[in-house]
């Protein structure tokens, strides 16, 4: 039973490793395309993320079943419970990455304007916070996990320096209101990226350190009942 | 908080065998307590010490147990008893006794008269039991003749009838099916807004579904104790989380 136990969160820990390692193959390549302009690098990737939709299903099941199966507590509870939030987390990744090639085949024609407006310095940081967030989980490194969640907040700064860029741009040349509407929901697109990432280091948090990190601050704890 | 229980400092002998080594906690009133702890730990022995029963089986005991703050160890142990009502694993309703009789033995034998006050003390017993409703019909039927589970029940109703202040359960629960098993810890949880209750159970999923509290033991010592909530999420002791976690040994 105990065997059986380790080996079916060990199961569940390599399904994740493996989806993780995938989404973080789809966002290389999107921001490889974002920085070349290279379109052809996104070919493929709507495809991968049905593989990312995949594992999404098979983890869903395996948490369903240790839980209904093993009942786990303590550290091992956290660790279901933070990889069910890690598997959603992931999982929206993946369809970030397709967003993001999409816009990134219609603005491709419009490269000096990505780099002007600081979208690429946004997206290397984003594409750092996810993957550092990955091997925060893979190393259950909750010191790295805290390094993201910090970069936060200058993912969002970046996001709106980029979005008034953007907006100025279109306001002096009526010809750029396209990219540069194509450009603002990339932005958006890379904003709620680094979003995920930083849920992703939150998750690992509670399942490292036993303690919920995710909006502090903004509201008192409320009671149980 | 208000502790209806303080043992402090408590040794256990088998002879010269130590059992209980220097156990102090503070069990607080109308809450449930889990005692946890691999075979051998010391956990029926503990809930023994508090209603004096280990000494029947030749035990001794050091240190103190104080019950609403007055020293339990040097009184009558029949007094005690009739303070800490006790449950076991096996059912044992009385074999040659109805039900009624069952329940009624211990109101007799502490001298309870009037027929009519019995009856009703009865049914009080058997409704708080959560047994009533199944055997109001039957108050004469044999108490062996009913199911394992509401057998267990019947013993409950019977250790609930002398008025206790706590209730030992040593798993009271593990002979039983999962309906019975609900039926047991529905009611624990009931009675807890009554009786300050003690459970020893090998069910660590029992002990997190009922208790307020969990004690965990291991070879006569106290690992630790806590709330059953943290005992069960973020332990202090990496012992506990392994035995918890069904990783120990």
């Amino acid at each position: 039973m105990q065997e059986h136990y380790s080996q079916e969160i060990e199961r569940l820990k390599t399904n994740l490793i493996k989806m993780a390692s995938l989404v973080d193959d789809q966002a290389e390549r999107v921001f490889n395309a974002l920085e070349t302009g290279d379109v052809e690098l996104c070919r493929g990737v709507k495809p991968k993320d049905l593989e990312i939709d995949a594992y999404d299903n098979l983890i869903t099941t395996q948490c369903e079943n240790i839980f209904a199966l093993f009942q786990p507590v303590a550290v091992d509870l956290r660790f279901v419970i933070s990889s069910l939030m890690i598997n959603n987390q992931l999982e929206r990744c993946g369809d970030i990455a397709v967003n993001i090639s999409q816009r990134v085949k219609k603005t491709s024609g419009f490269h000096s304007l990505i780099i002007e407006s600081g979208i690429l310095e946004m997206g290397q940081k984003a594409r750092l916070m996810l993957k550092n967030s990955i091997d925060s989980f893979i190393q259950n490194n909750s010191k790295l996990a805290g390094e993201v969640i910090l970069n936060d907040e200058e993912v969002d700064k970046l996001n709106k320096h980029c979005f008034n860029y953007l907006v100025f741009n279109m306001q002096a040349d009526n010809s750029l209101i396209e990219p540069c509407t194509h450009l603002i929901v990339l932005t958006r697109h890379i904003e709620r990226l680094a979003d995920h990432a930083t849920n992703i280091a939150e998750s690992l948090v509670f399942y490292v350190e036993a303690r919920l990190i995710a909006h502090q601050n903004k509201h008192p704890k409320l009671p149980e009942e | 908080m208000d502790i209806k229980l303080s043992i402090k400092n408590l040794d256990a002998y088998y002879g010269k065998n130590k059992v209980l080594n220097n156990i102090s906690i503070d069990i607080p009133r109308n809450k449930v307590i889990a005692i946890i702890g691999p075979s051998g730990c010391g956990k029926s022995t503990f809930v023994r010490c508090l209603n004096r029963m280990h000494e029947v089986v030749g035990g001794t005991i050091k240190g103190s147990i104080e019950l609403d703050g007055k020293e339990i160890t040097n009184v009558d142990p029949v007094l005690i008893r009739k303070k800490m009502g006790m449950v076991f694993q096996k059912p044992n309703p009385f074999p040659s006794m109805s039900v009624f009789n069952n329940v009624a033995s211990g109101l007799k034998l502490n001298g309870f008269g009037r027929k009519k006050d019995m009856a009703q003390v009865v049914e009080k017993c058997l409704k708080q039991a959560a047994l009533w409703d199944e055997v109001k019909d039957h108050l004469n039927q044999g108490g062996m003749e009913l199911s394992g589970g509401q057998q267990q029940r019947l013993c409950i109703a019977r250790a609930l009838a002398v008025n206790p202040e706590v209730l030992l359960m040593d798993e009271p629960a593990s002979a039983l099916d999962p309906i019975s098993t609900t039926k047991i810890e529905d009611l624990i949880f009931d009675l807890k807004k009554n009786y300050t209750i003690i459970i020893v159970t090998h069910n660590m999923q029992q002990a997190a579904r009922v208790s307020d509290y969990t004690a965990f033991f291991y070879v006569g010592d106290l690992i630790e104790y806590n709330e059953t909530q943290k005992i069960f999420t973020i332990p202090d002791k990496k012992q506990t989380e392994d035995y918890v976690r069904g990783r120990f040994g």
